[in-house]
């Protein structure tokens, strides 16, 4: 059976990138979030098996996002999609609980093995 | 910004940003042009952000309409495109070149800036009380016209 993936990122155009990476493979998009408020409020009606959360959001980001997501659903895999890309991101994601951050622009082989070992 | 780090670096980060990010999202080759244009104002369009938590400056790239289209064929991978499909690409475009800029300047100047969901216009977006400017001018390999426009605001020491 295909892993649930829910994508949290603003823009639509991600979503259909990340479908068609994900096109004949373990993983399939169940749900799209355009804000973190949306992905907080059906997260427990979608129950996914990983997320992956964009960062640069209108409204709260996707760091604060995955903060309430975790301290509500500990058991959450979540892993962060964005360009913006530096140590103290990164870090501040660690330190919040999430799984793994992958960089912007993606590729089908980066994408794949970031969510395999965001599961693992 | 371009207090952290001198001038001419900021313009080297900045133009090796946006050349790599064109051609990794969409295959567009950039090269440098000499001089700015101003064309018919419905014939291109602005995406535009700005930059803070330590970084009062913004950015802005405006481009051919056609440059954008392409930009879209090359992200969505299909012809069939709504004026909605190339204002979301452009603004994911302009995401990941914005990311790119913040994260390679943070290894600088270890400001760990952040900018807001950038916005598009048709035409020119016009930037108020910005006096000091960093522009590159490209020309795309199907003779699409690129213009990418670093600003820092009045009062914040450049006047």
């Amino acid at each position: 059976m295909k892993k649930k993936l829910m994508v949290v990122d603003d823009s639509r155009i991600m979503e259909l990138q990340i479908c068609k990476l994900l096109e004949d493979s373990d993983f399939e998009v169940v749900a799209y979030c355009e804000n973190g408020e949306e992905a907080i409020a059906r997260y427990a009606e979608i129950q996914p098996d990983v997320v992956t959360m964009d960062i640069i959001m209108p409204g709260i980001d996707g760091l604060e996002t995955a903060q309430v997501l975790l301290e509500e659903y500990p058991e959450a895999k979540i892993l962060m999609v964005s360009s913006l890309a530096y140590e103290d991101t990164i870090q501040e994601a660690d330190r919040i609980g999430t799984r793994g951050f992958l960089y912007k622009p993606l590729s089908r082989e980066k994408l794949i093995e970031a969510l395999e070992n965001t599961l693992a | 910004m371009d207090r952290a780090l001198p001038r001419e670096d900021l313009r080297t980060l900045l133009d090796q940003v946006t050349r790599e990010i064109t051609q990794r999202e969409a295959g567009i080759i950039l090269d440098a042009a000499e001089l700015s244009r101003d064309g018919p104002e419905d014939e291109t369009c602005t995406v535009y952000t700005s930059f803070d938590r330590g970084m009062d400056t913004s950015l802005s790239l405006r481009a051919d309409t056609s440059m954008f289209v392409r930009l879209a064929r090359g992200m969505m991978q299909t012809e069939d495109l709504t004026p909605e499909d190339v204002e979301e690409v452009a603004k994911e475009y302009f995401n990941v070149l914005c990311g790119h800029v913040l994260s390679r300047l943070f290894q600088v100047t270890r400001l760990p800036a952040r900018f807001s969901v950038p916005s598009f216009c048709r035409g020119r977006h016009v930037m108020e009380d910005n006096e000091d400017y960093i522009i590159l001018n490209y020309i795309g390999d199907q003779n699409e016209w690129v213009q990418l426009i670093h600003h820092t605001p009045c009062g914040t020491g450049c006047c």
